[in-house]
């Protein structure tokens, strides 16, 4: 294989990384503060594509905003720019919203219950959200209108990089250090991290454990319903069940990185993208499943709290 | 303690139970049955077996369709109403998967009134589904399983009225390296039995032709990201991309190759051939792919008219997908069988099991002029119809391929 090939796996590595990273930051930013795995934000970020897409359909449809506005959405790059920002705002902030609607019907009713009541109750949540599509929107996979266009911004030998590619990994960092930031300096990154060392303490100590709770549950999924429009330009299609795959290889990126550390999630998503990637160009296709699940099998062997997490010592 | 035990159980149970009604449910759908004249009639139900709402829904329901209008007209006729017999139609969704296809079998058999199945679509949930019919003598005529083991289990009551992958797979290889004149072929699969079986025909004909078979892979047939599989294919250079598997993930390969800037065609089996391919992979990527359906097209058959315009009047607006025809011509093999069944011993007698065994007898001495060509099974239950076409997508369509 020439070097040109590995490069180029590079990039796909990194692309898919990048949209793994974006979800694992939900698992992990949700796992941090209530120690417990939301199954239904794979979920998330199947709701993401398809607000996306909608929201798309609507804003380029001539008979409900008007020929001329379409024209200014498609007519130049700064249109093209109003047109995903607010493509993007809205699926995030609706599918923040329905991530903090989730918490408060489905989970918030169990925060006393035994660990694994609420790890059911998302497993429920993930099956009805994605039969409620099924069942009300399409069974089928819906094209995602290619209105953005997709430029070669890099071409050299055999490597090329478009402008969809570049656009992920952008957004995944900068969301991540806005994150990181929001976290560490932030005075209600300060209650989330109380909250996250001890919820009880956290509550006697006056941060308002729900409005904190909440915000994780809105953050999260809101990430998550961003990667779901990325996929959907990136492979041009929403379905249904889009998020399952994802979503169980990004669990398995936070995971590795460490999950409940935010760095972690991110270094795992990249890990596994680019390590899929490779096992499918050098190894076989079919064998890029088995590389990411046997990576998940060997840092839980030798790291078990992941490469970034903090090993856990078990109180007495 | 106690509370908070028994709202655990609670819990699960109401979980267990949502998962049990998503994901086994058959929806009943009963059509005909407008007992006009025929006050004693006795019921005779038809299973109508495919993907409805998981899968490839576009074709499932296309089956669906076909098979509902041959039992509504059935109902119609005259020779039926004076038999006393009238037909019913229930619907079993399989989903594209084995387990559901087995759960959705079980119910059909567990219908005494049911006799025969027109179903299903993927071999993956053919062949295990046809064991549980085969134990009922329940008679199953597949509109679309290609893949060639389907019949070659000893089963007497399995019957197919498509040509299968065996025939199907060579002859997509003869026309891509004799009729195309493409050299070199990179072969994919989806991993599910039809696709597999494809995928091999299709390599194995080729390289016998004289081709380069320069790679062969398998996916997942939910699988979205075929990048890294794309830079590969790039880096060989093939003149033909081939894919066993369905449209679903079919146009997503097509899409990500051409955005690769991958000049080769895709080209496939039946389960492509579908407008829903060139809708996901969008006009630009799927423009010039290329596929292989059974038989010939619709409207080059003598009964296809009568078919369409029969269709068109009883779904408006809805198109004719790649089994609709097939599926119509199904359910008339099940149709034909229980009449003459019905005309033998009785109407009542159809659904015993007496009855039951002489239409899997009927079934498999079937010769008709069907909308697809003339039907007939051979001792294995496959058709004797052995016609490919070759089509392409042009402007947007899948047409027949004219050199």
């Amino acid at each position: 294989m020439s070097g040109d090939v590995i490069v180029q796996q590079l990039v796909n590595g990194i692309t898919l990384g990048g949209l793994y990273a974006l979800i694992a930051l939900g698992y992990t930013l949700v796992y941090g503060i209530m120690l417990m795995i939301n199954f239904a934000h794979s979920e998330m970020f199947m709701a993401g594509g398809y607000v996306g897409l909608f929201v798309l359909k609507a804003l380029t449809n001539e008979a409900w905003v008007g020929a001329g506005t379409v024209g200014f959405f498609t007519g130049g790059v700064f249109g093209l720019i109003v047109l995903f920002l607010i493509v993007f705002l809205s699926a995030a902030i609706l599918v923040g919203i329905l991530g903090v609607v989730i918490e408060r019907f489905a989970y918030r009713p169990l925060r006393h219950a035994p660990r694994l009541a609420p790890l059911i109750s998302a497993i429920g949540v993930s099956i009805f959200l994605q039969n409620a599509v099924l069942l009300w929107v399409d069974s089928k996979a819906l094209p995602f209108p290619a209105v953005m266009p997709v430029v070669t911004v890099f071409k050299a030998g055999g490597v090329t990089v478009n402008s969809l590619q570049i656009l992920i990994l952008v957004t995944t960092l900068l969301l991540l250090a806005f994150l990181d930031t929001f976290v560490s300096k932030t005075r209600i990154g300060k209650a989330m991290r109380a909250t996250s060392q001890d919820r009880d303490a956290a509550g006697l100590m006056g941060i308002d454990i729900n409005q904190v709770i909440g915000l994780a549950f809105f953050i999260g999924p809101a990430l998550g319903g961003i990667a779901g429009v990325f996929h959907g330009m990136y492979y041009g299609s929403v379905k249904f069940d889009m998020g399952f795959l994802p979503g169980m290889k990004s669990f398995t990126a936070a995971v590795i990185g460490g999950i409940g550390n935010l760095r972690g999630a991110m270094l795992g998503g990249f890990v596994l993208g680019i390590l899929e990637s490779l096992a499918a160009g050098f190894l076989s296709a079919g064998y890029k499943d088995v590389v990411a699940f046997a990576i998940l099998i060997l840092v839980l062997i030798f790291r078990p709290g992941g490469l970034l997490g903090e090993s856990v010592v078990e109180k007495v | 303690m106690t509370s908070k035990r028994r709202r655990f159980v609670a819990l699960v149970a109401v979980v267990a139970a949502l998962a049990l009604v998503v994901t086994g449910c058959a929806s009943k759908t009963d059509t005909g049955g407008t007992d006009g004249g025929a006050k004693e009639a006795t019921v005779v139900k038809i299973g109508i077996g495919a993907p409805l709402t998981q899968g490839a829904v576009a074709l499932g329901k296309g089956m669906e369709r076909g098979a509902n209008l041959a039992i509504s007209q059935a109902n119609e006729d005259a020779a039926v109403k004076d038999l006393g017999i009238t037909f019913e139609s229930v619907s079993g969704d399989d989903q594209g998967d084995p387990k559901t296809g087995v759960t959705v079998a079980n119910q059909f058999v567990s219908d005494s009134k049911l006799v025969g199945v027109m179903g299903h679509l993927n071999s993956g949930v053919s062949i295990p589904a046809s064991k549980v019919y085969n134990q009922s003598s329940v008679v199953m005529v597949s509109p679309a399983s290609t893949n060639p083991s389907l019949t070659q289990n000893g089963l007497d009551n399995v019957f197919r009225v498509c040509t299968i992958d065996s025939v199907q797979g060579p002859s997509g290889a003869d026309s891509a390296f004799k009729d195309l004149g493409f050299t070199s072929a990179f072969v994919v699969d989806d991993s599910t039995p039809y696709g597999t079986g494809l995928a091999d025909e299709f390599a194995k004909q080729f390289a016998a032709d004289g081709g380069k078979v320069v790679g062969r892979e398998k996916t997942g047939d939910k699988d979205s990201d075929f990048n890294a599989l794309v830079t590969k294919i790039k880096s060989l250079n093939p003149a033909v991309v081939y894919y066993g598997g369905i449209y679903n993930s079919g146009a997503l390969l097509s899409k990500q190759l051409s955005d690769a800037g991958v000049t080769a065609p895709l080209m496939g089996g039946d389960g492509l051939y579908d407008g829903e391919y060139i809708k996901l992979a969008g006009d630009a990527a799927a423009e010039g792919d290329f596929c292989t359906s059974v038989g010939y097209p619709i409207d080059q058959l003598p009964k296809g008219a009568d078919f369409k315009a029969a269709f068109e009047a009883a779904y408006p607006g809805e198109a004719i997908a790649a089994y609709d025809a097939y599926s119509y011509d199904a359910a008339n093999v099940i149709i034909e069988a229980v009449k003459k069944v019905a005309a033998d011993l009785g109407a009542a007698k159809v659904t015993t099991l007496e009855g039951k065994k002489a239409i899997i007898a009927a079934v498999a001495a079937t010769n008709m002029e069907g909308v697809t060509g003339a039907v007939a099974f051979d001792a294995n239950g496959d058709t004797t119809n052995k016609v490919i076409t070759l089509y392409t997508v042009k402007a947007g369509a899948w047409t027949a391929y004219v050199k």
